[in-house]
């Protein structure tokens, strides 16, 4: 088991006019070289801000990223050049992260040019990578604007793909679309890993998506790790209030089900200089005074990581 | 049919054909849709992006824009009243009392520049007269109905988060009572826990006031928890129609089948899932023969000349599939 990526007290914050936005708070957690780490939260919690992060997109505040053993946070211009062939990522909205003015050949070409590839080598890469995702050639002097959705996610992928990278971040890349294209394009993804051996971070607020994909999962709440573990344990034996109140919430297609939903109180609090403390606690059926605690995250059962004080107690576990 | 049984019916849509003019081409939106509610029911219809769903809820409170189409066509029964023959007039009298519409995006559904609470008064103040204090104060309860506080009345909207706004569209719609809800993707914009919450107040509202509902979704899950009975809607046309149990328990057309198939399952671990190859077939053309059928994995030559006629499986449960009543499993 060799890990990828190894994430230690990462922490970006916002200035804004009311305060400081906590985004992404004290967060740890390691990435396995060819596998999928899905991230899971609701709008507003700061997981594609990690996202970015990660690949430096934006700036971490504090903390240590570490790609293959080396700090990603203090990389030179030079070096970060070189760590970019290795880490990409892609967005979420086919529509907007595609430049209206370049055709899909310019968009999967721009990658290779900044690599200094020579003209040839530019397009027969260009070629071979429109073949591996799929999209016809004949499209190849098409402009964004005329392709659909699943297309031009496919351009967006073939444009991350441009550089051989081993660390893919997927921002949410299938939830603007609709449920027969998204099969198609977890497919692709599915199927690159296997041929590549890339590794993903996969975000998502799609608990089934994610359950599809990943191997193991993050569930963040306001910036904050809650609960982490392999895919199968986190579905069978969730320990976070958080998590279990957001597996009971998915609508399922099963109409003979019996539901016991728990629901939730109110709505995700601010970011903005949150108070110590679990954040939770505010939306938690299960909260008490010693909550007012700040909850670390730590082992419960082997590999299975909660950020509840409580969790032993709520889930009889003592 | 007869007059009488037409006023059982709340709401009857019979052989609805809308077309938009684009540019030099005519967009085949909707192709002959009939579907009926009754009191009190939920109605779901499903379909993916370019269907036709929301054409279908917009012809039936006649908002669609003037300039765009080309022709609009059918009859649409509220109360054995044809919406499609009544005056701006009528039409006025209806939109917000009677019928009322939970628009797909909250963000924008409502004014930027008025509190919530004089949207919310406003229909009352228009249908029932009521004077502008009686209206507030109104207002007010239905707030607290949908679980924001009184006292955030006079707030705007850029003050609520994404949920609360969307509790303030649902409040603004039910203020008149409707007896009709077009609720278009009410919650496709929200976080799942936030989702949850939504569903229950608008089913919870629904039984206060018995109001039927239709209810416009891509989501399967959605569908499952709400509606009592479903449409599926492909290239503007019901490929499936039935209760909710014929729906979800015996799919039976190829379409319906497929959308089940590219879920990927909370409860059961696939390596691959199986998406429905292909996409939907361009909206400019309009082909004789099955729409589905460059994507349907059963299709054969005898789909090329398939009359379009819905074939009824069991009492009520109707499919657009001339195998429908052949085992496919052969």
């Amino acid at each position: 088991m060799s890990e990828l990526m190894e994430v230690k007290h990462l922490k970006k914050y916002f200035k804004s006019p009311r305060g400081t936005v906590h985004a992404v708070d004290d967060v740890c957690f390691s990435i396995e070289k060819g596998t999928t780490v899905g991230l899971v939260g609701e709008s507003g919690c700061g997981k594609s801000t990690l996202g970015r992060t990660l690949i430096h997109l934006s700036e971490s505040t504090d903390g240590q990223i570490l790609y293959q053993g080396r700090d990603v946070t203090r990389l030179n211009k030079k070096e970060l050049i070189e760590f970019r062939k290795h880490a990409q990522i892609i967005f979420q909205d086919p529509y907007s992260s595609l430049d209206p003015r370049q055709t899909v050949q310019d968009i999967i070409s721009e990658p290779l040019l900044l690599a200094k590839y020579g003209k040839d080598e530019v397009q027969r890469r260009a070629r071979e990578l429109m073949d591996t995702v799929g999209i016809e050639k004949r499209l190849r002097m098409s402009y964004p604007h005329e392709l659909d959705g699943g297309r031009r996610q496919r351009v967006g992928i073939a444009r991350a793909l441009a550089l051989n990278p081993e660390f893919i971040v997927c921002d949410e890349p299938v939830s603007s679309l609709d449920v027969s294209i998204q099969a198609q394009i977890l497919n692709l993804l599915m199927d690159l890993q296997e041929e590549l051996g890339l590794t993903y971070l996969f975000i998502t607020h799609d608990m089934s998506v994610v359950r599809h994909i990943s191997k193991k999962i993050c569930v963040m709440y306001l910036g904050q790790m809650v609960e982490q573990c392999e895919k199968k344990e986190l579905f069978e034996h969730p320990l976070h209030p958080y998590t279990k109140a957001l597996l009971s919430a998915i609508p399922t297609t099963d109409i003979h089900a019996e539901k016991r939903r728990i629901m939730l109180k109110g709505e995700i609090t601010s970011p903005i200089n949150p108070k110590p403390g679990c954040r939770f606690a505010a939306r938690c059926p299960y909260a008490k005074e010693s909550c007012n605690e700040p909850a670390t995250l730590r082992e419960v059962a082997p590999g299975h990581l909660v950020a509840c004080a409580r969790a032993e107690e709520v889930n009889c576990m003592a | 049919m007869s007059e009488e049984n037409k006023k059982k019916k709340l709401l009857e849509v019979k052989n609805l054909n809308v077309r938009y003019k684009s540019g030099q081409a005519t967009v085949y939106a909707v192709n002959g849709i009939s579907l009926e509610l009754e009191k009190g029911q939920t109605l779901g219809l499903v379909g993916e992006t370019g269907a036709g769903k929301t054409t279908i809820a917009k012809s039936i409170l006649r908002i669609l824009p003037d300039y765009a189409v080309e022709t609009l066509e059918g009859e649409i029964y509220y109360e054995g009243k044809d919406i499609l023959k009544l005056s701006d007039k009528e039409l006025q009298s209806l939109r917000g009392h009677e019928i009322s519409m939970i628009f797909q995006d909250p963000m924008t559904a409502l004014n930027p520049v008025k509190t919530v609470s004089s949207q919310i008064a406003e229909g009352d103040r228009k249908h029932h007269g009521c004077s502008r204090a009686e209206a507030n104060q109104k207002a007010v309860e239905m707030l607290e109905m949908v679980g924001i506080p009184g006292e955030r009345a006079d707030e705007y909207p850029h003050q609520f988060s994404g949920g609360m706004k969307q509790r303030v569209v649902i409040a603004m719609a039910m203020a008149c009572s409707p007896k009709l809800l077009i609720a278009d993707e009410p919650t496709t914009a929200l976080d799942v826990t936030i989702q949850a919450q939504v569903l229950d107040l608008i089913k919870n509202v629904k039984e206060e006031i018995g109001t039927a509902m239709l209810l416009i979704t891509h989501d399967l899950g959605v569908v499952a928890e709400v509606c009592d009975k479903v449409c599926v809607i492909y290239a503007g046309r019901i490929v499936e129609s039935g209760s909710k149990e014929d729906i979800f328990d015996k799919p039976s057309h190829p379409y319906t089948q497929g959308l089940f198939a590219a879920l990927p399952d909370l409860d059961k671990d696939v390596d691959r899932l199986t998406p429905i190859e292909g996409l939907l077939p361009d909206p400019t053309v309009l082909e004789d023969g099955c729409a589905f059928r460059s994507r349907c994995p059963h299709a054969c030559h005898a789909c090329r000349e398939f009359d379009n006629e819905l074939r009824e499986l069991a009492p009520g449960h109707y499919t657009r599939c001339w195998r429908g009543l052949q085992d496919r499993e052969d």
